[in-house]
């Protein structure tokens, strides 16, 4: 908001006055500063270290779960910029928008540097074997149920260390924590295809039918996506796929689909049986379970209009094979494994299952596989916590007090634990609250080994390898720690290793054989493994074991009105912020949403009808309000949303976390209400009701798009046009 | 209030143009004048004539540390230049590496002073003397690929014709003008502005507009074709410094 009434124009007028001075007295010998500077040599220098030339290592993205391979620049001992590894099936040399951030996360001023104990509001400074010592004194006086451990995904040897630490200590409690993990889905496809995580393979697709599953912005493996999305668009036999979008709120796939079909939220398992019964491929059960589910009705019901059924029915028939798609946006409801179990009936209808759909491989050692996220954990952590259960608790790579629903009182259930250990990047909500905080290193830092949960090829274990020294001298490597408190239990078992670099050395070389080391001696199959990053196993293949079947589908009918709260919420996961634990990254606060441009703050997505109909114009602050509580943001007027809904985006609103991400944008974890998908348990995200009322407060909204204000000043520099008024099918 | 800002702003910037337009001439002037730099003070007063300097005849054993030097050559010491685009500055251990075993220096206040800084394992901090802006990549590969492997030319006269006649100084002071005037005034004579050889198009225009071609490919006159036809390459572009 400008206040002074200087607006961008007259800003922009003036600065270009000065623009100009500046560069014309830039014009000759202005610039050069001798003995002012200093430069600083080496002491001692390797002999492939010269400055101003780059090295460049090879190590894994640690920003998401996808487990992409990064090759890092490092030129004078600092590490520059992070590539994609093109050695790895997975990213083949790509990165995505917050891979590239990581050297940001590495460089963050806001790091945590110190381990700090509490000292009533405050936090003090100590050192680490007092730290330590804590820890144990703690430990002591509590039996081993009375300690949990809350963690984010974890693979490789730190799951391992993680496991042997926990097992010293009696605690059988690991809750393994993502706030946006896709459970729902993993528990569908193991029951439809008799695996968690299949293999999708898109470029071999002729159709891609996606039910909201967000696959180029955020879903399992963007990146990896995105490429079988390429190749998909160059088409299998010169012919181009077609991708259509089922959601209620269009995501980064949804704007590159051919058709995007808005659906009323909930409803995406109806219109997939209606889509069965169109087809008319089905027999036996599934033609009698489909039955019901004619044109008309499915379309009353999903409010997709019975001619775009058909167009989809018929190109299905007509395209084979095809993949069809369940995402977090059908799965996030009471009822989302129903909707995703439907959903996965189309694959088995269509006979995509074993052509576009096929079995992946995993690592033959089961316990380095990832301990996978997911919110069930997080339910049973507060009923344990509510309860009084816990008198330790560690908190590791999650960051509940942000991500946990407002309805759960997460914050005020997690006071009742008596000692509270966080390690942490980053003071962020959580560790806010712990008793003590204990300093991490960053990703580029540190030691580890991952094994991604999609396994992109042949199974791989990917090497987190240090690309620089460490910027602060008193973090620590979250293995090195485990190491130093398990050997608190177990000083005999671990005593060879010093650090937690010999541990995993020591653990690969033991097994190098089945890592596709045998032979070669240990020093080069090490070194090899580390100039690689990636060690590529052949891995076991299970086969596709489940079978089309609709014993125990039952999809309720589409929820009825709420007087109260009118409104569906999305919540809306962008591909930059996910589940907001890299807020703190500038460059992605100010990398405009794909859709809509906005920069640094949060938006609340209304349909141009509904907020004509509220009277609501772009830039009005909401007040947004469920049963569980409310949130402010401003409007932003967009086509892509279904008229029942409006969506916020994910990530933004820390009240702690850092200078870039504290205090900018608004919360929506808070306002979700505690609904649960009855079969899996995971949080039902999409379940909230809401009512917008408007503040009376209006601002600007800082975008990318349009003119300032979004106001043309009269000039019709673009027409705008709903969705409604363009009629996709024509393009497809 | 909001006019009184904007005519702050404004008057700033034409305060600003109108005392550029007086101080400097909008066009860069080329020059070979000699501009020395300032006197730097270093941590430690290294003496590049004694290391570099000319051996005296007179003097075979070299012991007289005021009457002649040792020729070592300059890629002994600043051996990045050959390999990167930035000279570097040598590493400490590089100094130790001759002066552990120079005995009859040993004591000498100075190079007390560079073993305190072994002992430490902590670099000497040294004052940067040719400090180009950022906006400017001097590429030192280029240059010593150039005159010393190609053309063979002496390491001290390559060296010298950015960094003066370094032979004869204690402590390095920049001696020439680093200004981009200067270093176009041999880029000129070497690499001409002419269409035939590289006439500048699209954005170097802006810098070589103020030169006249040397010669065109007709009668001395400049073609339209020939200005869209030709790219222009190597140190005629704009990109190669200013990246």
């Amino acid at each position: 908001m400008i206040d002074s009434g200087l607006d961008r124009r007259d800003f922009l007028k003036v600065l270009g006055w000065g623009g100009a001075a500046a560069a014309l007295s830039g014009c000759g010998n202005t610039s050069i500063e001798d003995g002012k500077e200093t430069v600083v040599s080496y002491v001692e220098a390797a002999d492939y270290a010269i400055p101003g030339i780059g090295v460049y290592y090879n190590s894994t993205c640690a920003q998401c779960d996808a487990g992409c391979s990064i090759n890092g620049r490092v030129r004078e001992g600092r590490v520059l910029k992070l590539e994609g590894n093109p050695a790895s099936a997975i990213n083949r040399g790509k990165t995505c928008g917050l891979g590239q951030a990581g050297v940001q996360h590495h460089y963050n001023p806001d790091r945590v540097r110190e381990p700090m104990l509490r000292k009533g509001d405050k936090f003090e400074t100590i050192t680490w074997d007092k730290a330590y010592a804590l820890i144990a004194e703690k430990l002591n006086g509590a039996k081993g149920e009375e300690v949990a451990f809350l963690s984010g995904g974890v693979s490789g040897h730190l799951k391992v260390l993680l496991g042997n630490y926990l097992a010293s200590i009696g605690c059988k409690n690991h809750y393994v924590y993502e706030a946006l993990a896709p459970a729902v889905a993993r528990a569908a496809n193991k029951k439809a295809y008799g695996i968690e995580m299949p293999r999708f393979n898109i470029n071999k697709a002729k159709v891609v039918l996606s039910f909201g599953a967000d696959f180029l912005g955020s879903w399992v493996s963007p990146v990896h996506f995105s490429q079988q999305y390429a190749q998909f668009r160059k088409g299998v036999d010169g012919q181009r796929g077609v991708l259509i979008q089922v959601e209620s709120k269009m995501t980064l796939t949804g704007a590159n689909a051919d058709r995007w079909v808005p659906v009323r939220p909930g409803t995406e398992g109806i219109l997939a049986l209606g889509i069965i019964n169109e087809l008319g491929m089905a027999s036996g059960d599934i033609a009698a379970a489909v039955k019901g589910y004619d044109r008309i009705r499915v379309s009353k019901e999903t409010g997709v209009p019975p001619g775009q059924i058909d167009k989809i029915a018929a190109l299905l028939k007509l395209r084979s094979p095809s993949l069809v798609l369940a995402g977090s946006a059908a799965e996030g409801y009471a009822h989302g494994s129903q909707n995703a179990a439907a959903i996965n009936l189309l694959n088995h209808v269509l006979g995509n299952v074993g052509k576009t759909i096929e079995a992946s491989s995993s690592v033959t050692f089961t316990q380095m596989a990832p301990a996978k996220g997911n919110t069930a954990a997080l339910k049973s952590l507060n009923d344990g916590l509510a309860a009084g259960k816990y008198k330790v608790l560690f908190s590791y790579a999650a960051n509940p007090v942000f991500t946990a629903p407002g309805a759960l009182k997460f914050k005020d259930n997690l006071a009742k634990a008596d000692f509270k250990v966080s390690f942490a990047h980053y003071l962020d909500e959580t560790a806010l609250q712990a008793d003590l905080v204990l300093p991490l290193d960053s990703a580029l830092e540190d030691w580890n080994t991952q094994v991604p949960e999609y396994m992109a090829e042949g199974a791989q274990i990917n090497i987190q390898q240090p690309l620089m020294e460490k910027l602060h001298a008193n973090t620590r490597g979250m293995g090195d720690i485990l190491l130093a408190l398990v050997k608190q239990r177990r000083a005999e078992e671990y005593k060879s290793f010093d650090d937690y670099y010999a541990y995993l050395r020591a653990a690969m070389l033991q097994n190098k054989g089945a890592l596709g080391g045998g032979g070669a001696d240990d020093d080069t199959f090490w070194n090899d493994t580390l100039t690689k990053g990636i060690v590529k196993l052949a891995g076991s293949s299970g086969a596709l074991s489940g079978k089309a079947s609709v014993v125990g589908l039952t999809l309720p009918a589409p929820s009825a009105a709420d007087a109260q709260y009118p409104l569906h919420l999305i919540p809306g996961v962008t591909a930059s912020l996910r589940d907001g634990r890299h807020a703190n990254q500038p460059w992605l606060q100010e990398s405009p949403d794909p859709l809509t441009t906005i920069v640094w703050d949060s938006w609340v997505e209304i349909h141009p009808k509904k907020a004509a109909e509220l009277g609501i114009k772009e830039g009005d602050i909401l007040e947004v309000t469920s049963r569980s509580g409310s949130i402010k943001a401003q409007a932003y007027l967009f086509p892509g949303i279904h008229p029942d809904a409006i969506s916020v985006p994910l990530g933004r609103g820390h009240d702690a976390l850092g200078r870039y991400a504290k205090g900018y944008g608004a919360n929506p974890f808070q306002i979700l209400d505690a609904v649960f998908d009855q079969e899996t348990g995971e949080l039902a995200m999409h379940e909230t009701r809401v009512k917008v009322s408007k503040t009376g407060q209006c601002v600007i909204v800082v975008k990318d798009e349009g003119s300032a204000g979004g106001k043309q000043m009269g000039r019709k520099i673009a027409v705008s046009m709903s969705t409604d008024e363009v009629d996709l099918s024509k393009e497809v | 209030m909001r006019c009184l800002l904007s005519l702050f702003v404004l008057l700033m910037g034409l305060f600003a143009t109108v005392n550029s337009y007086a101080a400097d001439a909008p066009q860069p002037a080329l020059t070979t004048e000699d501009s020395s730099g300032p006197q730097v003070v270093q941590p430690i007063e290294f003496p590049h004539d004694r290391h570099a300097g000319l051996r005296n005849p007179s003097d075979p054993t070299n012991s007289d540390p005021l009457k002649g030097g040792m020729e070592i050559d300059c890629m002994y010491c600043h051996t990045y230049a050959r390999r990167s685009a930035v000279a570097g500055i040598p590493t400490l251990q590089k100094c130790i590496g001759c002066h552990q075993s120079i005995e009859s220096v040993r004591n000498k206040p100075r190079i007390q002073e560079l073993f305190k800084y072994w002992d430490a394992k902590k670099p000497v901090p040294w004052k940067k003397v040719h400090d180009m802006p950022d906006f400017v990549r001097f590429n030192h590969e280029r240059h010593i690929k150039r005159f010393v492997e190609q053309q063979n030319r002496p390491t001290q006269e390559a060296c010298g014709y950015c960094h003066g006649d370094v032979k004869q100084m204690t402590v390095a002071r920049r001696s020439k003008g680093l200004t981009m005037g200067w270093c176009a005034n041999c880029h000129q004579k070497d690499h001409p502005v002419t269409a035939a050889g590289g006439t500048p198009v699209g954005n170097q225009a802006y810098w070589y507009s103020f030169q006249k071609p040397v010669a065109g490919t007709a009668g001395g006159e400049v073609k339209a074709q020939d200005t869209n036809n030709i790219k222009a390459q190597g140190p005629n572009d704009c990109w190669q410094c200013h990246k």
